[in-house]
């Protein structure tokens, strides 16, 4: 049976990888990898990742990576482009390191218009810790933390992460949402996300719903269902802001 | 050494000078010594800490010592400091209204780079036809160690109708070295066009030393701001 | 790189203003900074001289942003730096944990303020503890307490080459006084006194291409296993071992015959010359013994001061209520000298506090 094609930009050493089985996240960065691929930039991306299951990440690519502490990722990202300029930084976190713990970092680059590009997967809980609540949590979902459902009377509505950042950020930005559902798509607003910052237009932040099976609880045919249904019905899949043209919605 | 000085007609006209200038230039040392100055002709005075960066430290440890001068002092006192630690209410209201009091007000203007735009925040004082905008230079503080930086930074602090030549190096200060300085510092008004008021010299060197070639009116001044801490 | 000081020369400064002139002489290339007083004239002062030099400049949004950015700018192969205090050493606990785990040269001035909490913006001697063993770590890192001006434009140009050389976090201690006192000092290029600057280098962002001339770098701070850790942890403490008789740096004075020692750091030790200067004028023999590095401590120094003075009393004095004190104890465990303190958190200590202190010991 012939395998699967890797992205030249893999480090095989660390595969197969260590996610769990039906996680988004291998798909984003396979994403992520074959848009490196396509950009020819494996030697000049510095891959930052974040605490939480992206942290599972630090040597994924074949491509210098640095780890920091769950939502410092966009900081150090930060320090790298700014002492660095001609160096392509990626910052890879959850939505628990962005919208939370690190949401003053994320909004504060957005305002700078940081020339980074930030990839936050959105499984709308925290999984390493466990799955406790996260702000993406949806409505009545039940976490660890909310074990009756997300009661937004006590805890509020889910952070809508592309749209705070598309309010703030400049209109040299780039900013959209996607998907693991839609493949192409998604790695067609990663290649754009790292084409912004490649031409130094300005901050680049791509959102991806992603699936989270074992903290869910779900089947492969529910946990897709949830992804489709649920999430994305709530979270709208699209471009926000596109400086290489008209945003799709 | 301060004698009281001969109560001439032009001093009947009432002093409004505002010193301004670079960090740690000696803008506070000047004003005080000023104020006394004119406070020992019998004339009233307000001196006021104009110092919007550091409004607690420049003038307030030394409110009491210069109240018993007999000057009117327009600074937080230690009193008002509490809550206010950070730079809480950096513009006294008092200060804002300063013109308001009977006769001479010297203002202390803090450093920043808004320069002379700082006395906007003073109620009247650019409609005052009084005001004299008196720029402090230091020849050893590194932002006005040349002729082209002198020149460069007086530039930069917007309206100025004169120069006071502060050349010092606290207690290591020698006669050649306020020499050298002043010299420097005289050059540059010249070529800016502005008069020198005087030169300021540490009164231990009275009698010592004579700066008369330098061709500009020196005073000694006493030093007050050692006392301060900063 | 253009030179920031051409001809060496005395200048009249504040602390903070020695403290932006350093960072640049010492070739600094980028600060990221976060207001705080009482370091504020420090990021003044780098702002304003910054580009006429081609060195940059970034205001965070916060401190835990600010040491961060410099974690990052350090990885990419710069000289980068940042300065804070109080609060903003607080939060700046994590970042400077992340550079002690990674080994990143990252530099931090601090300007000591009082405490806990806010406390004041004014002078405190109360963040010793934090700066030498804050974060969650072993308190491997480097830490100068200067004590003028002078020491303060020294210690930073050194800071940057300690920093680079040996990969610790290093700090310069300062506190409030020191930022805001005017003083003379001598400015000079360090290449000009013979003072080599250590060369940086990237941890990523590499050159050469990966998988042909070069592998790709994984630079992490976690672990999966206890065992790793735990290697990793005793190897650098066995580097920090290893350098510290280099780094180790203290003064002493009158210690030879001296009857009672008394320690002080930073501003306070010149409190303490100044009051053994005249303690001994008045016959009483004192001696003087100031560590200038609190991390790594002169801990061997201070017991032979001990031993040849044959000294049988101790003054330790500080500006904060036994931090120091702290540091001193555990270094000279197991020696039999009396310790007496002269604890005034917050507040200013002069000579003369120092001298009645000594004569109500000795009496």
């Amino acid at each position: 049976m012939a395998l699967p094609a890797t992205p030249k930009s893999w480090y095989l050493p660390t595969k197969p990888h260590k996610f769990c089985p039906g996680c988004g996240h291998g798909i984003v960065l396979k994403a992520l990898g074959e848009a490196i691929d396509e950009l020819e930039i494996q030697d000049k991306i510095v891959f930052g990742c974040d605490i939480g299951c992206s942290l599972l990440s630090w040597n994924f690519f074949a491509c210098d990576s640095t780890q920091t502490h769950h939502g410092r990722t966009t900081p150090v990202m930060v320090g790298i482009k700014r002492a660095r300029p001609e160096l392509i930084a990626v910052g890879y976190m959850g939505d628990g390191g962005g919208y939370s713990i690190g949401s003053q970092h994320l909004l504060n680059a957005a305002v700078r218009n940081e020339k980074i590009t930030v990839i936050l997967v959105n499984n709308t809980n925290y999984g390493m810790t466990g799955g406790q609540m996260a702000p993406t949590t949806l409505p009545g979902q039940k976490t660890e933390t909310t074990p009756y459902g997300r009661d937004p009377e006590i805890t509020g509505y889910p952070t809508k992460g592309p749209e705070f950042v598309a309010a703030l950020t400049s209109d040299t930005a780039y900013v959209a949402r996607g998907t693991v559902s839609k493949y192409k798509q998604l790695k067609r607003y990663i290649k754009n996300a790292l084409r912004n910052q490649m031409e130094g237009n300005g901050f680049s932040f791509v959102e991806v719903l992603s699936t989270c099976p074992t903290n869910w609880r779900t089947n492969a045919q529910q946990t897709w269902s949830f992804l489709e249904d649920e999430m994305e019905k709530y979270f709208p899949v699209g471009e926000f802001k596109n400086p290489f043209g008209k945003g799709e919605k | 050494m301060l004698e009281v000085l001969k109560f001439t007609a032009e001093d009947r006209a009432r002093i409004v000078e505002a010193f301004i200038g670079e960090y740690a230039s000696g803008k506070s040392e000047i004003a005080i010594n000023r104020a006394v100055e004119i406070k020992r002709k019998g004339r009233t005075v307000t001196i006021v800490d104009l110092d919007t960066v550091e409004p607690f430290y420049t003038l307030r440890p030394l409110k009491n010592r210069l109240q018993e001068l007999g000057l009117n002092v327009i600074s937080y006192s230690k009193s008002d400091t509490f809550g206010l630690g950070e730079t809480g209410a950096m513009l006294n209201p008092q200060a804002k209204w300063a013109l308001m009091n009977e006769g001479d007000i010297i203002l202390d203007v803090g450093y920043g780079v808004y320069g002379a735009q700082t006395l906007n925040l003073v109620e009247g004082a650019y409609e005052s036809p009084y005001l004299r905008i008196i720029a402090v230079v230091n020849y050893t503080r590194p932002m006005t160690n040349s002729l082209s930086r002198i020149k460069e930074y007086i530039k930069e602090l917007g309206r100025v109708d004169a120069i006071v030549a502060n050349t010092h190096l606290g207690d290591d200060t020698t006669p050649d070295l306020i020499r050298k300085g002043n010299k420097v510092i005289i050059k540059a008004a010249i070529e800016l066009g502005l008069p020198v008021d005087y030169m300021a010299v540490d009164k231990k060197f009275f009698e010592i030393e004579d700066f008369s070639d330098l061709g500009v009116k020196v005073k000694f001044i006493e030093r007050y701001m050692p006392a301060a801490m900063w | 790189m253009q030179k920031v000081v051409e001809n060496t020369k005395k200048a009249f400064l504040t602390g903070n203003e020695a403290a932006a002139w350093a960072a640049l002489a010492a070739g600094a290339e980028i600060m990221f900074g976060y207001p705080i007083t009482p370091q504020n004239e420090i990021m003044h002062y780098w702002t304003r001289l910054a580009p006429k030099y081609g060195r940059n400049f970034l205001q965070t949004e916060d401190e835990i942003s600010a040491g961060f950015t410099v974690c990052g700018a350090v990885q990419a192969g710069k000289k980068a730096f940042t300065a804070t205090a109080g609060p903003g050493n607080t939060l700046m606990q994590e970042p400077f944990s992340m550079a002690e785990a990674m080994r990143l040269p990252l530099v931090a001035i601090i300007q000591q303020r009082g405490g806990p909490s806010s406390g004041t913006v004014i002078y405190s001697q109360q963040e010793v503890t934090l700066t030498t063993f804050g974060g969650n770590g072993e308190g491997h890192r480097i830490v100068y307490s200067t004590s003028s001006h002078q020491e303060i434009y020294d210690y930073i140009i050194k800071a940057f080459n300690t920093a680079w050389k040996y990969r610790f976090p290093t700090f310069v201690l300062g506190d409030g006084y020191q930022a805001k006192m005017r003083e003379p000092l001598e400015m000079y290029d360090p290449e000009e006194r013979g003072i080599e600057l250590v060369k940086t280098f990237p941890l990523v962002g590499l050159e050469g291409k990966i998988g042909e001339e070069r592998e790709p770098q994984h630079l992490c701070n976690i672990y999966s296993m206890e065992e790793e850790l735990y290697e990793v942890v005793m190897k650098f403490a066995a580097e920090y071992e290893a350098i510290s008789p280099e780094v180790v740096e203290y003064e002493e004075k009158e210690c030879e015959d001296a009857e009672i020692l008394i320690l002080a750091h930073g501003v306070v030790s010149r409190a303490a010359d100044d009051a053994v200067k005249a303690l001994r004028a008045q016959g009483i023999k004192a001696g003087y013994f100031r560590p200038i590095t609190l991390r790594p401590f002169p801990g061997k120094q201070l017991r032979e001061a001990i031993a040849k003075s044959g000294a049988k009393k101790m003054l330790i004095a500080e500006s904060a209520y036994g931090q120091f004190d702290r540091l001193v104890k555990q270094e000279i465990y197991g020696e039999t000298i009396q310790i007496n303190n002269l604890f005034m958190p917050g507040v200013g200590i002069i000579d003369t506090d120092i001298i009645s202190k000594v004569k109500s010991i000795i009496d």
